[in-house]
């Protein structure tokens, strides 16, 4: 697969799915200590996503980061729009911006749950 | 140089901050992938300086890895960003974890 090629299938990918997250692994077996606490966030606050295993394909595991010109896996989107990786989920989803984002981008998710986080790490 | 050592001196040049802690975590993530004797693969950075100011959280992220470079990127396995201004607290409980690259 040519990079221009993996550009195209990454952008299809965002494009289509509402919430993307590009991991090492997948959502029930994430290899990555940082894939794993991002898919964990989003499994626990019911978001319905598409996960993409980058170990499964070197094109992609590299035309990811070019996409988004960010450097590290794993990579949030939402709507087509890349959020961020492992911190800035982490972050948002304790400061409630994630909430924010998703009822804004009218993304159904537990709200009681994500509380559940907020309050287990405040 | 370390690359701890390289890596402090990158940010200081860049954000002349007020707080910078640059933890070389290697050791913690022993026998995970990327892992390298003698260390130096996996750091947490945290750092408060005001040149974030009135920047989202992605340009703070981007600023930081502008500032590392590609070379020394490629050379590091995981990095931590824990980025604020001055007037955020620096917790180092924060929790904040990073990403893996590779």
């Amino acid at each position: 697969m040519s990079d221009s090629d993996a550009r195209s299938r990454i952008h299809e990918t965002v494009q289509n799915n509402d919430v993307v997250l590009f991991m090492k692994g997948t959502r029930a077996m994430p290899q990555c200590g940082f894939s794993s606490k991002v898919a964990g966030i989003l499994n626990y606050i019911g978001v319905d996503y598409t996960d993409v295993n980058v170990l499964e394909d070197e094109a992609i595991r590299q035309g990811v980061k070019d996409y988004s010109d960010w450097p590290t896996i794993p990579q949030l989107y939402v709507k087509g729009e890349f959020v961020g990786g492992c911190d800035i989920a982490i972050e948002m989803t304790l400061s409630g911006e994630l909430d924010a984002l998703l009822e804004e981008k009218g993304i159904a998710f537990d709200k009681a749950a994500a509380e559940r986080i907020r309050e287990s790490n405040s | 140089m370390s690359v701890t050592e390289e890596i402090r001196a990158r940010l200081e040049q860049a954000f002349a901050p007020q707080l910078v802690v640059v933890k070389d975590e290697s050791e913690a993530h022993r026998g995970h992938a990327g892992y390298r004797e003698g260390g130096e693969s996996h750091f947490r950075v945290t750092l408060r300086s005001a040149a974030f100011a009135g920047m989202s959280r992605l340009q703070r992220h981007r600023a930081v890895h502008e500032a590392l470079g590609e070379g020394l990127l490629g050379r590091i396995h995981a990095l931590a960003l824990d980025l604020g201004t001055p007037d955020d607290p620096a917790s180092e409980a924060s929790g904040s974890s990073g990403g893996g690259a590779g």
